[in-house]
C-alpha cells in the first residue's frame, strides 16, 4: 500500500499584489516501510512539503493522501485529529514539552486522543525500553543529555503506531557522534516497525541509509536514484 | 488533563504563589466587604436591634434620628392609627458622661421599659427597668456589669445591668436607659432646655398587621410624620446611604481588579509556553483540550487562593482591633466570590482566545520577526 | 527614544488592555478622591469659614458643637485674654428643612453667629432672614424664598448666598443669633439656650498674639470649663472625618499600588511575547539600558493617556451622581492623582528591568 500520496500539490502565499509558490506541482508516492530523504537548498519548499504530508497545512492545489485517506480537503479539526492518529512527528526543535518527564511526553500523545491508559502506558514503557531510555524515564527535559531528549521525540513520533513518520532535520543540531546514533536509532525504529517515513535532511550519513533521495529546488521536486 | 495536571505538579511554586496573590486580592475584598457591614451595624445597630417594627420621624427631619422632635399631640395621632398595637417614645442623643473617671462620648438611648424600643441583643444580664439603670454595648467603652456611669458634674449615676452586641449608634458606646433617665440626663447636659420630647417613636403593630401596612397608615394618616419600618429607616438613616455608596464603588472596582489581575497573569503563563502549547497542537492536540486544561487550572488556583482568602478572613476578624464588631456574613462573601470567579473566567478568555489563535504550522516554521505575529 | 512612540502609534490595540485598565483605575482614585474631598469641605465647610483662629468650647463637651454650652460669664473671661481680638457667639441646629413652594425636603444646619465667616456678610438684622449655602440650589432652594424649618414650620427667608459653608453634610443657613434662638424655641425645644449662651464661641487673635498661646490662656483664665483649639482641629474633630480620611487615603493608596501591579504585569506580558524583538535589538547593539528606557516611556505615555481618559471619564461618571452625593472633583486632587499615576507606572515597568537585561542576543541567531 502507498503510505503517502501526493498528487500536483501545490502551495502558495499572497504577497501584496502577487502569488509565491512554496511549492509547485509536487507529485510523490512513499511506500509502505520506505524510508524518502527530502533535500534541497533553505528555502526550497521542503519543510512545506512535510508540512502538508503531515496535515500541518493544507495544500492550494492538488491531492494529498496519506494512509489511504484522503487529506486535502479537511477541516483544521479533521487534520487535527489526523495528526494525533496517523502521523508521527519529529521536530527540528522544540522537541518536548519541558514540563512532562520523557514517559509523559509519550503518554500525552495517547491522552489527548483518549487512549486506553493502561495501553498506552505498556507502550510508552516499551518504546522507551527499546531506545534506551528505561532510567532516565522519569526525568525532565531539562536533565537529558541532547541525544536523549531527540530519543524521547523519536519514541513519541511512534507512540501512535503512525503510518507516515515525518522527520525534520533530525541532525542538524547534534555533534558528529551523536547525529550518528540518532540517525542508527531513526533508521532502526522506522524498518522495525515497516513505517514510511520522510526526512528532511541536510545530511549525507541520512541521504546514505534511505531508499531513495529526493531533490527539492525552488518548490519544485526532481527524482536523485539511490546509488 | 495529563499536561494540566502534570504543568500544576511541576511548578508548585510559582502556582501556589499565583493562588498567593489572588487570595490576597480576594481577601481585601472580602475584609473590605466585612468592614463596610461592621461600621453600617455600628451606625444604626440600635436601630436595627430594638424591639419596635416601625420607627416614626417627623417628616422633615429626613430619616435623621438626632434631628427628629415629636411632640406628645403628633405621638398622641399616631397612636390612634388603627393597626397600631403598642407605641414607645424613644430619645436618643449623643451626651459627654463620665465613666471610670474618663470622660466618655455616649450615644444615650432612652426608652420607656415595657415598651418598644428595647435592645434584642442582649448578651448577658438584663434591660434597665429604672431610672438608675442602663444596658450598654460591649463592643466599646470596655462596660461591664455593675460598672457606673455619671453626668460631668458627677450626678444622676446609671448602673449597668446588662450588655448588647450590634447595638450601637453612631459607632459610639452606646447605653440604653429609661425614658425618665434619658430626659434628666439631657436636662443636666443643658439646664435651659425648656422640653426634652422623644426623637421617635417605636412602634409594634397590632396582630395581623405587618410593618409594613402599618408604615403606610401611619403615612396615610399623619403627614407631619416619616414611618418606616425597621428595615427601611436603618437603610435610610444618613451617613448609611453615603458610606454605602461609596464602599460599593470602591468593591465593584476591586473586584474588577482581582478579574484582570488574574486574567493578566494566566495570560503571561500562557503566553510563556506557547512553545510547548504549539508542539501540542502540532502532535494533535484538539484546541479543546488545551482550553479545558487552562480552565482546570484557573478554577483551582481560584479555589485554592479562596481558601487563602477565607483563612486570612477569619484570622482578621478573629484577631483585629478595629473599634468594630466583625463579624463574617456568609450571604455576602458568597455573593462577592461569584462575582469575582465569574469576572475572572471572563478575564481569562483572552488567554483562551491566545491558545485557540495558535497555528500548529508554526511548530515546523516559527515566524520570524517582520512575519506573522 | 522614538522606537517607543512608533510602536505605541502603529501598533495601539497592543497596549489597549493595559490603558483600560488605568483608565478605570484612574476614575476610581478620582472618585475617592473627590469623595473624600467632598465629604471633607461638605462637614467642615461652616467651620473653616470661622473669622478667626481658635474656637471655644465647653470643656467637657469634648470638641463637639452640639454638646458645647459657653454661658455669658465665660463669654467674658474669655474677651479678657491678652491677644483676644474678637469674640463671637456661634450656634447651631441641624433641622429639616421644607421648600415652601415645591414641597421638597432639604436638611439645614442653621447658624446663629457674631462675627461673620469667610465670605458671609454681616449676619441680617431682620429677625428670620438668612443667607443660604449655594449647595441648597440643588434642593429647589432660590433668592428670595421662604424655607419652613422644623416640625412647627418655622419660616426664614433666604435672602442671599454664601458658599463652602456647610456643616455635616447639611446645607447651611447663617442668621442672626436672634433668629436662630427662636427656631431653637419652635423646633428644638431640648436644645434651647438662654440669652447670652452660645454652644461655641469664635476668637480672632491680635496680629502679635500667637494663637496657640492665646489658646492656653484663654483655659486658663476659664479655670479649665473651656477647651479652645484651632480652627482645623476643630475641623478634623468632627464625628467621622478622621475615620473618613484614614480609610479613603488607606483604600486610595491600595489603589495606586493596584496600578503598579497592573503596569508591571502588562509590560512583563508584553517583553515575554517580543522576546525575540528584543533579542534582535541587543545583537544589532542596543544596550540593556536603552531598552528598558523605552519600556518606561510607553510606561508614561500610557499613564498620561490612561489619566486623560480616565479624567474623562471621572468627570461623566460625576454628572451622573446625584448631588445629594458629596463628590467634588478638583484641579489639585486631578494633579496629585495624575503624578501618583506617572510614579507608579514607571514604578511598574521598573519591574521588567531584570527580564530586559537577561535576554540572550545570542538567541537571535538560532
Amino acid at each position: 500500500m502507498t503510505a503517502l500520496q501526493l498528487e500536483n500539490v501545490s502551495k502558495f502565499y499572497p504577497s501584496g499584489d502577487r502569488e509565491i509558490f512554496a511549492l509547485g506541482h509536487a507529485s510523490l508516492e512513499v511506500g509502505d516501510a520506505e524510508i524518502v530523504a527530502l533535500v534541497g537548498p533553505s528555502g526550497s519548499g521542503k519543510t512545506t512539503l512535510l508540512s502538508i504530508a503531515g496535515g500541518l497545512l493544507s495544500p492550494s492545489e492538488g491531492r494529498v493522501m496519506v494512509g489511504g485517506d484522503d487529506i486535502s480537503g479537511y477541516n483544521p479539526n479533521r487534520l487535527t485529529k489526523f495528526r494525533r492518529e496517523k502521523v508521527g512527528f519529529v521536530f527540528q526543535s522544540v522537541n518536548l514539552v519541558p514540563f512532562l518527564t520523557a514517559r509523559e511526553n509519550l503518554l500525552v500523545v495517547a491522552d489527548f486522543g483518549r487512549r486506553d491508559k493502561k495501553k498506552a502506558a505498556a507502550r510508552a514503557d516499551q518504546l522507551l525500553g527499546e531506545l534506551g531510555l528505561d532510567k532516565r524515564k522519569n526525568n525532565l527535559p531539562a536533565q537529558l543529555s541532547g541525544g536523549e531528549r531527540q530519543r524521547v521525540a523519536v519514541g513519541r513520533a511512534f507512540m501512535n503506531e503512525p503510518d507516515l513518520v515525518l522527520i525534520d532535520e533530525p541532525t542538524s543540531a547534534l555533534d558528529t557522534k551523536l547525529g550518528e546514533q540518532v540517525m542508527e536509532l531513526i533508521v532502526t525504529e522506522v524498518r522495525a516497525r515497516d513505517t514510511a517515513a520522510v526526512i528532511v535532511t541536510h545530511d549525507l550519513r541520512m541521504t546514505r541509509r534511505a531508499d531513495r533521495i529526493l531533490a527539492i529546488v525552488d518548490g519544485v521536486i526532481g527524482d536523485t536514484p539511490m546509488s | 488533563m495529563l499536561v494540566a495536571s502534570r504543568e500544576l505538579r511541576r511548578a508548585p511554586v510559582r502556582f501556589g504563589l499565583l493562588a498567593g496573590a489572588i487570595g490576597l486580592l480576594m481577601f481585601l475584598v472580602f475584609f473590605q466587604q466585612t468592614l463596610l457591614s461592621a461600621l453600617l451595624n455600628s451606625f444604626t445597630g440600635a436601630l436595627q436591634n430594638q424591639s419596635g417594627t416601625v420607627l416614626v420621624y417627623t417628616w422633615e427631619a429626613r430619616d435623621n434620628l438626632e434631628a427628629s422632635v415629636l411632640s406628645p399631640d403628633v405621638i398622641a395621632q399616631v397612636a390612634a392609627v388603627p393597626g397600631v398595637g403598642q407605641v414607645g417614645p424613644v430619645g436618643a442623643a449623643t451626651l459627654t458622661l463620665v465613666f471610670k473617671g474618663e470622660q466618655l462620648e455616649v450615644a444615650v438611648i432612652g426608652a420607656e421599659p415595657g415598651k418598644p424600643g428595647q435592645p434584642t441583643k442582649l448578651i448577658s444580664g438584663r434591660r434597665a427597668t429604672a431610672p438608675g439603670e442602663g444596658v450598654a454595648s460591649s463592643e466599646s467603652g470596655n462596660f461591664g456589669i455593675g460598672d457606673t456611669v455619671t453626668t460631668g458634674a458627677g450626678g444622676l449615676p446609671v448602673t449597668i445591668v446588662g450588655l448588647t452586641q450590634q447595638s450601637q449608634l453612631n459607632v459610639l458606646p452606646t447605653l440604653f436607659v429609661t425614658f425618665d433617665a434619658y430626659t434628666a440626663l439631657r436636662k443636666a447636659a443643658n439646664p435651659d432646655a425648656t422640653a426634652v420630647l422623644a426623637s421617635a417613636l417605636a412602634v409594634v403593630p397590632s396582630s395581623g398587621v405587618s410593618p409594613e401596612a402599618l408604615a403606610a397608615a401611619i403615612n396615610g394618616e399623619v403627614p407631619s410624620v416619616t414611618a418606616r419600618t425597621r428595615n427601611d429607616a436603618v437603610a435610610n438613616a444618613p451617613g448609611v446611604s453615603a458610606t454605602q455608596a461609596s464602599f460599593v464603588i470602591v468593591l465593584t472596582l476591586a473586584v474588577v481588579v482581582v478579574a484582570l489581575v488574574t486574567g493578566f497573569f494566566f495570560l503571561i503563563m500562557t503566553v510563556q509556553k506557547t512553545a510547548a502549547l504549539t508542539l501540542l497542537r502540532a502532535l494533535g492536540a484538539p484546541a479543546g483540550y488545551l482550553v479545558r486544561g487552562l480552565i482546570a487550572q484557573v478554577a483551582l488556583v481560584l479555589g485554592v487562593a479562596l481558601l487563602v482568602a477565607a483563612g486570612l478572613l477569619a484570622a482578621t476578624t478573629a484577631t483585629a482591633n478595629t473599634g468594630l464588631s466583625l463579624t463574617i456574613e456568609p450571604g455576602a462573601l458568597v455573593a462577592s466570590t461569584a462575582s469575582i470567579v465569574g469576572l475572572s473566567l471572563l478575564a481569562v478568555a483572552f488567554s483562551v482566545w491566545r491558545v485557540l489563535r495558535i497555528e500548529p504550522i508554526q511548530a515546523v516554521n516559527p515566524p520570524a520577526l517582520g512575519g506573522m505575529e | 527614544m522614538k522606537l517607543a512612540l512608533l510602536e505605541l502609534r502603529r501598533r495601539p490595540w497592543r497596549f489597549a488592555p493595559a490603558v483600560l485598565a488605568l483608565v478605570l483605575l484612574t476614575a476610581l482614585l478620582l472618585i475617592l478622591g473627590g469623595l473624600l474631598d467632598g465629604l471633607y469641605t461638605g462637614f467642615t465647610g461652616a467651620l473653616r469659614a470661622q473669622p478667626g483662629p481658635l474656637l471655644v468650647y465647653s470643656a467637657d463637651a469634648k470638641v463637639s458643637v452640639p454638646r458645647s454650652r459657653i454661658d455669658a460669664a465665660m463669654t467674658t473671661e474669655v474677651k479678657q485674654v491678652p491677644g483676644v481680638e474678637q469674640v463671637g457667639g456661634l450656634g447651631t441646629a441641624l433641622l429639616g428643612a421644607e421648600v415652601s413652594d415645591q414641597a421638597a425636603q432639604a436638611s439645614v444646619a442653621l447658624f446663629g453667629y457674631q462675627l461673620a465667616p469667610r465670605g458671609v456678610p454681616a449676619p441680617p438684622e431682620i429677625t428670620g432672614q438668612v443667607y443660604a449655602d449655594t449647595s441648597l440650589k440643588a434642593y429647589g432652594v432660590k433668592e428670595g424664598q421662604t424655607l419652613l424649618l422644623g416640625p412647627k414650620r418655622y419660616p426664614v427667608l433666604v435672602v442671599g448666598w454664601v458658599s463652602d459653608t456647610n456643616f455635616m453634610l447639611q446645607g447651611s443657613l447663617w442668621g442672626s443669633v436672634d433668629t436662630w434662638r427662636e427656631v431653637l424655641a419652635s423646633a428644638r425645644p431640648d436644645l434651647v439656650m438662654a440669652p447670652g449662651t452660645y454652644q461655641v464661641l469664635t476668637v480672632s487673635t491680635t496680629q502679635a498674639a500667637d494663637p496657640a498661646r492665646v489658646a492656653a490662656a484663654i483655659d486658663a483664665a476659664t479655670n479649665g470649663t473651656t477647651h479652645t483649639v484651632m480652627r482645623s482641629v476643630a475641623s478634623d474633630s468632627l464625628p467621622g472625618i478622621k475615620q473618613q480620611r484614614s480609610t479613603f487615603i488607606a483604600i486610595i493608596s491600595t489603589t495606586f499600588f493596584v496600578v503598579a501591579l497592573v503596569v508591571a504585569l502588562f509590560f512583563v506580558l508584553l517583553i515575554l511575547e517580543r522576546f525575540g524583538m528584543y533579542a534582535v535589538f541587543k545583537a544589532i547593539g542596543a544596550s540593556s539600558g536603552q531598552l528598558f528606557s523605552q519600556v518606561v516611556l510607553q510606561a508614561g505615555v500610557i499613564a498620561v493617556l490612561a489619566f486623560m481618559l480616565g479624567t474623562l471619564l471621572a468627570v461623566g461618571v460625576g454628572a451622573l451622581i446625584p448631588p445629594q452625593v458629596p463628590l467634588q472633583l478638583t484641579a489639585g486632587r486631578a494633579i496629585e492623582v495624575g503624578a501618583g499615576l506617572l510614579v507608579m507606572a514607571t514604578l511598574g515597568s521598573a519591574l521588567s528591568l531584570r527580564r530586559v537585561v537577561s535576554i540572550d542576543p545570542a538567541t537571535a541567531i538560532s
